[in-house]
């Protein structure tokens, strides 16, 4: 039985965090929503075209199921999407980082990394001690399970190329320092009562070294390099990043690089120049 | 087959793969397919950046949705022109890039704000929909067989498009306003939509007589007016003085064709129209972007999504 079944049971602290966590996740999949549509009419086949326009509806899904439990917690949609300043947004660098041109191989990498990290951290929730979060974890994770197979059928195929190749390691090494901050915590002392309370049962860290395991050694298989090295102890072995691997920026405390200022403003354009002040629902509320 | 015998048998969905048919037929429908996959196309290219825009999460989902379809709807058709064996798929597509492949009116001009959404999705959809639904009953089989999924789900964009309508007409008076400025430009396009009378109208007679075009551009264009003018005053938009729309003694709705810019039709009827130009090339230069990664995986089996896509709502 979880143990806190609304925001009634919580107290001030555990609401907060709570609140923390909620909006990493939500965030993250809203705005990696916001960067796969980009794709959509620009992809190389009308078949990835189609494929790619279904994580982005997937993401968006799923962000909209956050955003919805944020509601519970005194939020509404409009002002946590189309009011909230963009330092006050919560999301992995990873997921913002603009895209050049034509560049499969970056949507394809972040879609990879992404997607480990998202597998492991819904695990993490499974048994969240926040009733709606255990609640619709399941939901996620059916839809999540095709997402890394997509990636990883797509990484092969483009590992095996000698250009595409090329293409490949130039986005891991733009892209791998951001999706560090998939796992940075907004703050310290939020994150260990995340943990503490039980909303999710792995610590920030924790999940770090299960995801580094998993896509250092599948992109070692690829011949991709990352700025990781081993670190080999008796006969256990240990997966080492150093701290200025990270990008200045963290995304999760609220700073964020230059791209995201301008994405920003582009998804609330239309709703400053109808000078709204609500978000339409034209869907049922989520159960 | 000859000629005459097309046209002797010429009934909805008389024809397929199996029968061995003339060139004349298999030419004429494979520039109506290609026209109309084409067109696919270039709506959601037209559409693309208004996923980013809309105004709420249900908005950008229904939209992303919107266009994903649109993007089925043209593999569909493509399929289904192929299947006539005139031309390939990546032959109309390059033709689409190169400024030769043909596609609707409407599409060739640019939508620059959140209103023109509703224009396109509730007006433009809605007159294809007339369109569409008679072209269930089309000679050739895969064609009319596309139809029947391109229609299912051209009814959810309609309805989206009316929600987007209803509630931007319900809205502040600059909501109001600036849908109504977006109504007026887009009017006359729209009821070009259904292309010059049939006397003028260069394909027409051919495709009637072979069973492919199911009713001529004066009925549809009735049709569509006589749904829609009450509809749109319904949700309090003002139909505009031009072109002059007069009510007939049969208690039609009928359009004052001088009162349209037949240039500009024929204009963009050559892909010469310079906002036009400038979409298919945009979209244009955003394939020749990906080619790279059609070379790479040339030859061996595409990775695809393992999802079906969904439906807009």
């Amino acid at each position: 039985m979880p143990a806190f079944d609304s925001p009634a049971s919580l107290d001030d602290e555990q609401a907060e965090a709570l609140e923390a966590l909620l909006l990493e996740l939500a965030d993250d999949e809203y705005v990696q929503a916001e960067r796969y549509t980009e794709w959509q009419v620009r992809a190389p086949t009308l078949e990835s075209d189609l494929a790619l326009a279904n994580n982005a509806q997937d993401e968006l899904g799923h962000a909209r199921l956050w955003y919805d439990v944020l509601e519970d917690l005194g939020h509404e949609e409009h002002e946590l999407i189309y009011e909230r300043e963009p330092d006050e947004w919560r999301h992995s660098t990873l997921t913002e980082r603009p895209f050049d041109d034509g560049d499969w191989a970056d949507v394809i990498l972040r879609h990879y990394l992404y997607d480990v990290a998202e597998e492991l951290r819904l695990e993490a929730l499974e048994e969240s001690s926040y009733a709606k979060i255990a609640d619709r974890v399941g939901k996620i994770q059916n839809e999540e399970a095709y997402h890394r197979e997509h990636a990883e059928n797509w990484m092969e195929r483009l590992a095996d190329d000698d250009e595409s190749s090329e293409r490949l390691q130039d986005a891991v090494d733009r892209l791998f320092p951001h999706a560090l901050t998939l796992f940075e915590a907004g703050s310290a002392d939020l994150e260990e009562t995340i943990v503490e309370a039980g909303f999710r049962d792995a610590s920030l860290a924790e999940l770090r070294e299960e995801w580094l395991s998993i896509v250092v050694p599948y992109l070692d298989e690829l011949g991709l390099e990352t700025p990781v090295s081993e670190i080999i102890q008796y006969d256990d072995y240990d997966l080492e990043v150093t701290d200025d691997t990270l990008p200045e920026v963290r995304g999760r405390d609220g700073t964020h690089t230059e791209a995201w200022e301008e994405l920003h403003a582009e998804f609330t354009n239309t709703y400053r120049e109808l000078e709204r002040s609500e978000a339409t629902k034209i869907m049922a509320k989520p159960e | 087959m000859d000629l005459d015998t097309v046209k002797e048998r010429a009934g909805p969905r008389e024809f397929s793969p199996a029968d061995d048919l003339p060139e004349e037929y298999r030419k004429a429908a494979t520039r109506m397919i290609e026209f109309h996959a084409n067109s696919e196309i270039m709506g959601a290219y037209l559409e693309r950046p208004f996923i980013r825009e809309a105004p709420s999460i249900d908005r950008k989902l229904a939209f992303s949705a919107k266009v994903q379809d649109e993007i089925g709807h043209g593999q569909l058709l493509y399929r289904a022109a192929e299947s006539l064996g005139v031309k390939t798929r990546e032959e109309m597509l390059d033709d689409l890039a190169n400024g030769d492949g043909k596609f609707l009116n409407c599409f060739h001009y640019p939508m620059e704000k959140w209103p023109e959404t509703a224009m396109i999705a509730f007006f433009v959809d809605g007159a294809a929909m007339r369109r569409q639904a008679t072209l269930r009953r089309t000679s050739w089989e895969p064609y009319a067989h596309a139809m029947d999924k391109v229609c299912f789900e051209e009814g959810f964009h309609v309805k989206h498009g009316e929600s987007i309508l209803a509630e931007l007409m319900n809205g502040s008076k600059k909501e109001q306003e600036m849908t109504q400025e977006a109504f007026e430009t887009w009017w006359p396009r729209i009821i070009q939509f259904f292309g010059p009378t049939d006397e003028q109208s260069t394909h027409h007679g051919f495709a009637s007589q072979v069973g492919l075009k199911q009713k001529s551009n004066d009925e549809l264009r009735t049709a569509f007016l006589n749904q829609y003018i009450p509809k749109a005053e319904k949700y309090g938009l003002e139909i505009p003085d031009e072109p002059r729309i007069r009510e007939n003694d049969e208690g039609n709705y009928e359009v004052v064709e001088d009162d349209l810019d037949w240039d500009e039709f024929f204009t963009i009827a050559k892909n010469e129209y310079e906002p036009g130009v400038g979409q298919i090339n945009g979209r244009k230069e955003a394939q020749e972007a990906v080619e790279w990664v059609r070379e790479t995986i040339e030859g061996g089996p595409v990775p695809s999504g393992n999802q079906p896509p969904q439906a807009a709502d």
